[in-house]
């Protein structure tokens, strides 16, 4: 006799981390006893009991003054039980966020109708990665909703509960807890590679561009979902970049690769002069009586605090973003001028920018394109490359290595992260992969080598051999990285 | 004969065996100056805040029982929290193992009624520190049993158990200085004097002759290295005497601190027997200098005078052949044979079934303790990522500014070393290389390769199980010192 289970296969079931809950309080709105509920200004789930809300906040509260008892300015970051890992972050002063990942675990099925037993898997959560992705929602609300202090001061808690409700109800969807790795702790930014005459262009082309419409404050010129040169402080183009790159690029990916009679053709079908078009505010200019609005960012809230108007025009795989003084109406008319002076010039620089892309290539041949699998990220200006992620949106991230090397990687960021020196660290994997981290210079590299039969000192020529190779690689990179650090402060 | 039952069968007991307790461990007099400043420290102050590791232990109803840094007593509302937090993530079906922050690391331990916690900021691992805190259970163990604990605090969940334990705090805080300075902890391995294998046979056989009934083990340790160990064979059977156990005794001893004359004390071996004690016969064979120390472990607690006797015996016999001159003599060694003028220190284990590791004294470099005792800090990193549980490494090879540190586990052996932080990697394996054969050539001397056994004639009437030495299964990879 074959039980039903037998049948259908004693599996294993594996569950990666997700999320169990996540929440924002400050322990200053409801100090006196009664008053706790006071303190919880965002709650995830919305559904769980009001007292067994006040609990878990109580414990983080709890957890940190006890830490604070042996070091009173460096609290807790994160408590691991046995079934879930905590993490908090004290985003702005007495505003804590807290973030409840399950841990993964092992479903092992047994005989006899007993319930399967659990193996939770603590060791897999890396802390620097998710305590990264906690900060990372911060970043991100900041950048769309400013500081928790001036929502506060503007409308007391009724305004910040409702900003924090409208905004993390839907971020927290996006997050994909179960494929966060080493590239969440950095933030970093992928830089496009481009020779001096073609950066030398894109400069004189924003230049004329803010010269001819002043009310533009700043600009941003990606191509190809990674960064050229950019005039806002670097946290905070780190932030609209990944907005930018997991989020709003995503949703409009290129509608003139798309058929004549597809509707994503409209607003391309109708202007033969160039593929120029918004991604944010008038989807169609055509239409007079079409209703648009830009979303507002908040830049620079250790010190001018700023809020503007978000423009973000594309033509091809050349994105622009124009930011606005938020104060300033934009309407209709300042619309039509922009896309009439930015679209075809755009145009022609994103087909500038293919061409001498292609020639690049075919001039260093296909062999200049290390052939590694590596991860390389610059402290000081937030550049970052990966040859291992094949695709990073907010969705999935796939890595063309077993997830377990990702962790080996992200063992050896900590042990860096220790000291503020240069150093080297060479593990070999028990599958016999290699692994090479190097830090100097505020730069970190992690190379990843399948040399099953090699030994250190070979390993040691072949990391040698990368950093050579990718000398010139890097140099291109460092050239329009030190463009942008010019101009940036100019 | 009442045998080996626990003597604990009531509070009344209790006292009157702590009165030998009492006086074979002295509390902490005003000569022990620093344990007096730490008993006394203001807790909260800048300085107790800012010793590298704290260590706290107290009951299930939150009764504080002991703390390495400052008055036990006074933290009784600190150790009150932690025992909330403890019980709070239990009421949700879940069991608290840790906070992290950027400067500490503090970890949970329950074991039956007492509960651990550890404040570290040592940046060791999770694991590690847990380990440190099961080795205090232990060591607490080893003075009261496991089952006494258990049954003291069923009957009575406000218990203080500083009552038991007083005057052994000197022995917990010993156990923690130990354990932060000494890598036997982090090799779970004990190390061992060198001597040549003829002259180890000679010392172990005048141990075998020396024996008595319900005598189980004897042990030759001089200057905290192990010279000898001779095994009772029948009694015994399979069990299995763990490194960690031995760490704990030698503690108690160190602990002890006596200089002439002799002890008799009830030690329980927790990872061999949680329940039950042995009666160590303790005595220094070289006084005034006290560095060789004979240990015999007898089962029997009225069998004083008769193992008396054995240690007379060993001393006419080490008398008549000189033997204590071996055990003085031998050198520390020294690696200058061979030319590894990279090399400043190692660490070697074999894997083999014995598991004793060395560490050499080095010519240049680290010489110091408190080189040492810094070098333990990466070593343990390393040890850490190495044996990690999800994604454990062979080989691990880090480079900084102060040195070049490498580690290496096979299935042959595990091995630490630190090498000048200019060392080419071609250099550092070739020296590696060289030492390995060094190891290799001189394993007889370096290492004790095999337990000699005796056996005593068994008694009537008394079977092997009551021994309460159950045949114990091999467990993990853990350094093990087994019958062969």
């Amino acid at each position: 006799l074959i039980s039903p289970r037998m049948a259908s296969g004693m599996q294993e079931k594996q569950y990666t981390p997700s999320l169990l809950s996540f929440f924002i309080y400050n322990p200053k709105f409801g100090p006196r006893e009664g008053e706790e509920e006071k303190k919880i200004l965002f709650y995830h789930p919305i559904e769980i009991e009001k007292n067994e809300k006040i609990r878990n906040v109580g414990l983080c509260e709890a957890i940190v003054q006890f830490t604070r008892t042996f070091s009173p300015t460096n609290p807790a970051k994160s408590l691991h039980t046995q079934k879930n890992r905590q993490f908090f972050h004290e985003a702005e002063e007495n505003y804590w966020m807290v973030m409840v990942v399950r841990n993964p675990m092992v479903e092992k099925p047994n005989k006899d109708g007993k319930p399967p037993t659990v193996e939770y898997q603590e060791e897999e959560i890396i802390d620097s990665v998710y305590g990264s992705v906690l900060q990372q929602c911060y970043c991100m609300y900041k950048l769309f909703n400013g500081t928790f202090s001036r929502a506060f001061e503007a409308g007391g808690v009724e305004l910040l509960t409702q900003k924090l409700e409208k905004f993390f109800y839907r971020y927290l969807q996006t997050l994909h807890l179960q494929s966060c790795d080493l590239l969440d702790v950095f933030g970093g930014i992928s830089f496009f590679p481009l020779d001096k005459m073609t950066y030398l262009k894109i400069q004189s082309f924003v230049n004329r561009v803010e010269e001819s419409l002043s009310l533009v404050k700043y600009t941003a010129f990606l191509y190809n979902d990674q960064l050229i040169w950019s005039g806002l402080e670097q946290d905070d183009m780190r932030i609209l970049y990944k907005y930018l790159t997991t989020s709003l690029f995503p949703r409009h990916s290129e509608p003139e690769l798309a058929g004549r009679d597809s509707p994503l053709r409209p607003e391309v079908a109708g202007n033969l002069l160039h593929y120029g078009r918004f991604l944010t505010g008038p989807a169609n200019l055509k239409d007079p009586d079409a209703k648009f609005r830009f979303p507002r960012i908040f830049v620079n809230t250790e010190d001018s605090y700023e809020e503007l108007h978000l423009i973000v025009y594309k033509a091809m795989t050349a994105a622009v973003c124009f930011m606005v003084n938020a104060a300033v109406d934009l309407n209709r008319e300042f619309c039509e001028q922009l896309d009439s002076l930015v679209g075809p010039q755009l145009t022609l620089l994103a087909s500038d920018i293919c061409e001498q892309f292609n020639i690049n290539r075919r001039i260093s041949g296909p062999e200049k394109e290390p052939q590694f699998k590596f991860i390389y990220f610059n402290h000081m200006n937030l550049a970052e490359k990966s040859t291992i992620h094949m695709r990073k949106t907010a969705s999935v991230s796939l890595t063309s290595v077993h997830p377990d090397l990702m962790k080996i990687l992200g063992d050896i960021n900590c042990d860096f992260a220790r000291v503020n020196e240069d150093e080297e660290i060479i593990v070999k994997a028990m599958t016999d992969y290699w692994v090479v981290g190097k830090k100097s210079d505020q730069r970190e590299l992690y190379v990843i080598l399948n040399q099953k039969n090699a030994n250190l000192i070979e390993v040691n020529e072949e990391v040698k051999r990368l950093d050579m190779m990718g000398m010139d690689y890097f140099t291109t990179l460092k050239l329009s990285i030190v463009q942008v650090l010019l101009t940036a402060s100019v | 004969m009442e045998s080996h039952r626990d003597p604990l069968c009531d509070i009344n007991r209790t006292s009157r065996r702590l009165v030998i307790f009492h006086l074979l461990w002295p509390r902490r007099t005003s000569v022990d100056a620093l344990g007096l400043a730490y008993m006394n420290e203001e807790i909260m102050s800048e300085s107790w805040r800012q010793h590298r590791k704290h260590v706290f232990v107290l009951s299930e109803a939150g009764k504080p029982i002991y703390s390495r840094y400052g008055n036990e007593e006074a933290l009784s509302s600190t150790m009150g929290v932690m025992m909330a937090l403890v019980s709070f993530v239990q009421a949700g079906g879940n069991m608290i193992q840790s906070i992290f922050s950027d400067e500490h690391t503090v970890v949970f331990l329950q074991k039956g009624p007492l509960v651990f916690v550890s404040v570290s900021a040592t940046r060791q691992s999770e694991q590690q520190l847990r380990r440190e805190l099961l080795h205090v259970y232990h060591q607490i163990v080893s003075m009261l049993t496991q089952a006494s604990i258990n049954r003291i605090f069923e009957r009575r969940k406000n218990f203080d158990l500083r009552r038991l334990l007083f005057g052994s705090e000197k022995v917990l805080d010993g156990l923690l200085d130990v354990m932060d300075s000494d890598p036997s902890f982090m090799l779970s391995a004990v190390q061992c004097l060198p001597l040549p294998s003829s002259s180890r046979d000679a010392l172990s056989h005048i141990l075998q002759k020396a024996i008595t009934p319900d005598l189980v083990f004897s042990f030759l340790i001089a200057n905290n290295r192990l010279v000898s160990v001779v095994q009772e064979k029948t009694v015994l059977e399979d069990a299995r005497l763990k490194p960690s156990d031995l760490h704990l005794l030698f503690n108690l001893i160190r602990a002890s601190a006596f200089q002439a004359g002799e002890i008799w004390m009830p030690i329980c071996l927790p990872l061999f027997n949680h329940d039950c004690y042995f009666y160590a016969y303790v005595a220094y064979l070289d006084p005034p200098e006290c560095t060789v120390c004979l240990v015999l472990l007898s089962t029997d607690k009225e069998a004083f005078y008769a193992v008396a006797e054995c240690k007379r015996k060993i001393e006419e016999a080490f008398a008549s052949q000189n033997a204590l001159q071996w055990v003085a003599n031998t050198q520390l060694y020294y690696v200058d044979d061979i030319s590894v003028a990279n090399l400043r220190h190692f660490l070697y284990k074999p894997s083999k079934v014995l598991d004793h590791h060395r560490h050499p004294e080095m010519e240049v470099g680290y010489r110091s303790q408190e080189e040492r005792i810094r070098l333990l800090d990466p070593y343990r990193n390393m040890h850490n990522r190495i044996h990690s549980t999800s994604r454990p490494l062979k080989l691990i090879y880090h480079s900084a500014g102060k040195e070049t540190l490498l580690a290496w586990v096979t299935s042959k052996f595990e091995m630490f070393a630190c090498f000048t932080p200019l060392v080419t990697k071609k250099s550092a394996i070739s020296e590696l290389t060289k030492l390995l054969r060094w190891i290799k050539k001189e394993e007889d001397r370096l290492f004790i390769c095999h337990l000699p056994k005796y056996s005593t004639a068994p008694q009537p009437g008394r079977s092997s199980t009551d021994r309460g030495s159950s045949a114990r299964p091999n467990t993990s990879d853990t350094g093990l010192l087994s019958l062969l």
